[in-house]
C-alpha cells in the first residue's frame, strides 16, 4: 500500500504551463478521482507520477521514496489507458503476461497462477486466448485491467479508462471498478473529464482547471460546498445557476428579487472556512453593500405551489422554455436580466412565456466574490473535514 | 447497365486509358513478349536469326557457370534483403527513439537514396580501393587484408555493403512512418511493464510493422536481382571469377558484350520467372504472418 505526495509540481512544455504548482496527497488505499476541462492539466499531472512525463520541477514521493526522476519501470505503477493500449497482435493471455515475461522477475507458474487469479476476478477467462481485435471494448478494457492488477502494483493510476465506452458499458465498468477497487485496496489515482464518474467513484475528487487544483473534497462536500465558481459550475448538471448580486444587510438583492441571507450562529466554531454571521457578509472595505454572484442548483429552486414548506418569500420568473428529463421537468426562465434554470415536478404544467412563482431552499445558497470567484458565504454550514483541516492549518 | 457512369462514352474512358495503356505496351509487354520470342532463336549482332526451340534453355540448363550466377544471385538477394532490413529497422529505431534533432538524422540517413547508383559505386571505389581507399588504412591496421579486386568473397561482400547502403534510405522513410504510427500508449505501456528498448522493438513495433516490413522485403528483393546493377558494373565487372557474376549482369555481359542476343534472352526471361516465383513464395507468406490492424 502506498501513499502518493506530490509537492510544488510542475510542468511546462515550451511556453505553455499545463501543470502549475500542485501539491496533493494520494492516501494509501484510497480512490481519488481527477476530474476538469479538457486541457486543465489532469492527465499531464497522472502522467508525470507514471513517470512517462519528467517534471520541470516539484517533488513526487511514494511513501518515503522521492521518485521524481525514477524510471518509469522503476515506480511499480501500472497504468490503464483510455484507448486500452492491448498489444493488437497478441491474445489476452500474453497481453497479461507480456509485461511480467519481460522482466524475468516472474517464475512461470507465478505468472500462470496470477494470470488465472486476475481472470477470475474480472471474469476474463474464455478471453484469454482471443486478440483484441476479437473483443468488444469493454472486453478490451477489462484485459486491460488484468494487465495492470497481474503485476500487483503500488498504484493503479487510470487515464479516462471508461471514456471509449458507451453510455450503458461505461456504468456497469464503473460499479465494477468500484467493487475492484474494494476488492484490492490499492491506492488509484483515476483522471476523467466527467463529473458524474468522479462524483460516484472518487473517495475523494480533485478538481483541476488551468494546471491548478481548485478544491479537493469528498464528492457530496464537492458539490454542496464549491470553493470557488468554477467549481461550481464544473460539478453538477445541469450547472449552478450564477446570478450577480448586491448583498445589503444580510440580503441577497436583485433588481427583481430579494432573498434573505440565513446566518448560521456565529462562532460555534465548526465553520472553519468561512464565518456565515451577518457581519461576515459585509465587505470590510466597501461598507454595507457589496456585489456578489448568487449560486443556487437548479434543483434548489421550485415552482412554489409544489413547496410550500420552503417558506415565504418567492419571487415571479418567465418560463423561457422547459426540458422534459422525464425524472423531472428543467425549466429555464428569466427574471430581470437574468436567466437560470429551476428543477420542477415532471408533469408541471407550465408553459413557456408563463409567469411562474419560483421559491428556493434557503439551507442551499452561496456567494461568490464577483472578481475572483472565491465563495465567501454557504448558507449552510460545511462539515469538518480533514481536507479543510489541512488547508486551514497550511493557511 | 452500370449504375456508376463516370464517363460519357466508352471513347472518353478509352482517351483517358490510352497514354497509359500506350506506354506498358511500348516499353513492356511488346519488350517482354518479344523477349519470349527471342529466346527461342539463335539471335546474335549481324547474324540472321535461326529458330532453335528449347536449345538455349538446354544449354543454361546444363552450364554450371550459369548455375553458379543463379546460386550468388539468390545468396546475394537474400543478404541484401536480409541485411538491408536488419540495418533500416535498427537505425530507424534509434532515430524514432531520440527526442532531438530526429530531422537531421533522418536527412542523412536517407541521403545516400538520392544518389544515383553509378555515383554510389564510385565513391565506394574511392573509399575501399585496395590500394588508395581511405578506409583501406584503418582496415588494413587491423590486421584484415583489403584485396577485393583479386579475392572473390571480398568483392562479393564490398558489392552487398554497398548494394545495401544505398538501399537503407529507402526502407528507412517506410519504417518510420510505420514505426510512428505505432499508438504511443503501447510504447508507454511497454516502458510501464519494464520491457527492454529491443525487446519492445521485436515484439512490440515488428509485428505491427509487419504490413510495410513484407513491402519492403519485395521491394528489396527486385532491387536486389534488378537494381544492383551498376554496383557490380563500376566496382567488379562480374569477377574476379566471376565472384560478383549475378544474373542481371550475366545478362547484360551476354547480351551488349558477347552479342548473343538470343541466350541473353533466355537468361532475362529465367530471371523473370525466379523473381516471380520469390514474389509468389513471398506473398504467399505476407498473408500468414502480416498482422492488419484492428
Amino acid at each position: 500500500m502506498t501513499t502518493i505526495t506530490l509537492r510544488n509540481l510542475r510542468k511546462e512544455f515550451d511556453d505553455v504551463v499545463a501543470v502549475n504548482g500542485v501539491d496533493l496527497t494520494v492516501r494509501d488505499g484510497e480512490f481519488l478521482v481527477v476530474v476538469g476541462p479538457s486541457g486543465c492539466g489532469k492527465s499531464t499531472t497522472l502522467r508525470l507520477l507514471a513517470g512517462l512525463e519528467t517534471a520541470t520541477d516539484g517533488e513526487i514521493r511514494m511513501d518515503d521514496r522521492d521518485v521524481t526522476g525514477t524510471e518509469p519501470k522503476d515506480r511499480n505503477v501500472a497504468m490503464v489507458f483510455q484507448n486500452y493500449a492491448l498489444y493488437p497482435h497478441m491474445t489476452g493471455r500474453r497481453n497479461i503476461t507480456f509485461g511480467m515475461n519481460a522482466t524475468d522477475s516472474f517464475t512461470d507458474e507465478e505468472i500462470d497462477r496470477r494470470v488465472a487469479e486476475a481472470a477470475e476476478t474480472l471474469d476474463i477467462t474464455d478471453l484469454l486466448d482471443r486478440k483484441p481485435q476479437a473483443m468488444s471494448g469493454g472486453e478490451r478494457q477489462r484485459v486491460a485491467l488484468g494487465r495492470a492488477i497481474v503485476r500487483d502494483p503500488d498504484a493503479f493510476l487510470m487515464d479516462e479508462p471508461l471514456s471509449n465506452l458507451d453510455a450503458k458499458l461505461r456504468i456497469q465498468m464503473r460499479a465494477e471498478l468500484t467493487r475492484l477497487h474494494a476488492e484490492l485496496g490499492t491506492t488509484t489515482v483515476y483522471v476523467t473529464h466527467d463529473q458524474t464518474e468522479a462524483m460516484t467513484l472518487g473517495e475523494r475528487v480533485v478538481v483541476m482547471d488551468d494546471g491548478e487544483i481548485q478544491q479537493v473534497d469528498p464528492p457530496q462536500a464537492l458539490y454542496d460546498f464549491p470553493e470557488n465558481r468554477f467549481v461550481a459550475e464544473f460539478i453538477g448538471d445541469p450547472a449552478m445557476n450564477m446570478i450577480d448580486v448586491a448583498v445589503e444587510g444580510g440580503v441577497a438583492v436583485h433588481d427583481a428579487f430579494r432573498i434573505p441571507l440565513p446566518t448560521g450562529e456565529a462562532g460555534d466554531g465548526k465553520n472553519v472556512e468561512n464565518g456565515t454571521a451577518a457581519e461576515s457578509l459585509a465587505d470590510p472595505e466597501a461598507g454595507d453593500r457589496r456585489k456578489a454572484v448568487l449560486g443556487v442548483r437548479p434543483e434548489d429552486l421550485h415552482p412554489a405551489r409544489d413547496r410550500p414548506d420552503l417558506g415565504e418569500t418567492t419571487f415571479d420568473a418567465t418560463v423561457e422554455v422547459t426540458e422534459p428529463l422525464g425524472d423531472s421537468l428543467l425549466v429555464h426562465c428569466s427574471v430581470g436580466d437574468a436567466t437560470f434554470k429551476m428543477g420542477a415536478e415532471p408533469r408541471s404544467s407550465l408553459e413557456p412565456g408563463g409567469t411562474v412563482s419560483v421559491t428556493y431552499d434557503p439551507e442551499r445558497l452561496h456567494l461568490f466574490e464577483p472578481e475572483t470567484g472565491e465563495a465567501f458565504y454557504h448558507s449552510s454550514t460545511a462539515p469538518v473535514t480533514s481536507d479543510r483541516l489541512e488547508r486551514v492549518a497550511n493557511d | 447497365m452500370s449504375t456508376r457512369e463516370i464517363f460519357d462514352g466508352r471513347l472518353e474512358a478509352a482517351l483517358l486509358l490510352a497514354p497509359t495503356l500506350l506506354v506498358s505496351v511500348v516499353f513492356l509487354y511488346y519488350p517482354t513478349a518479344l523477349a519470349f520470342r527471342t529466346s527461342l532463336f539463335d539471335a546474335g549482332f549481324g547474324r540472321a536469326e535461326e529458330f532453335v526451340g528449347l536449345e538455349n534453355y538446354l544449354t543454361l540448363l546444363e552450364s554450371s557457370a550459369y548455375h553458379r550466377s543463379v546460386a550468388i544471385s539468390v545468396l546475394f538477394a537474400a543478404l541484401v534483403v536480409v541485411g538491408t532490413i536488419t540495418v533500416s529497422l535498427y537505425l530507424t529505431f534509434l532515430i524514432h527513439e531520440v527526442d532531438d534533432g530526429q530531422g537531421w538524422y533522418l536527412i542523412s540517413v536517407i541521403w545516400p537514396y538520392a544518389l544515383p547508383p553509378a555515383v554510389a559505386a564510385l565513391v565506394f571505389l574511392f573509399i575501399l580501393h585496395p590500394t588508395l581507399g581511405v578506409l583501406t588504412g584503418p582496415i588494413e591496421a587491423v590486421g584484415f587484408d583489403v584485396d577485393w579486386f583479386n579475392d572473390g568473397p571480398q568483392a562479393f561482400l564490398v558489392v552487398l555493403l554497398v548494394a545495401i547502403w544505398k538501399q537503407i534510405g529507402y526502407n528507412v522513410i517506410f519504417m518510420i512512418a510505420a514505426m510512428k504510427d505505432v499508438p504511443d500508449a503501447l510504447t508507454e505501456t511497454a516502458e510501464l511493464d519494464g520491457v527492454g528498448r529491443l525487446r519492445r522493438l521485436v515484439s512490440v513495433y515488428v509485428p505491427i510493422m509487419t504490413p510495410t516490413l513484407f513491402f519492403l522485403v519485395i521491394i528489396n528483393t527486385i532491387y536486389a536481382f534488378f537494381g544492383t546493377f551498376a554496383f557490380v558494373d563500376l566496382l567488379t565487372s562480374g569477377g574476379p571469377a566471376n565472384a560478383t557474376n549475378v544474373l542481371i549482369f550475366d545478362l547484360y555481359r551476354e547480351g551488349f558484350s558477347f552479342f548473343n542476343f538470343g541466350v541473353a534472352s533466355t537468361k532475362s526471361v529465367v530471371l523473370f520467372l525466379v523473381v516471380a516465383v520469390l514474389m509468389v513464395i513471398q506473398f504467399r507468406l505476407t498473408e500468414e504472418y502480416s498482422y492488419y490492424g484492428a
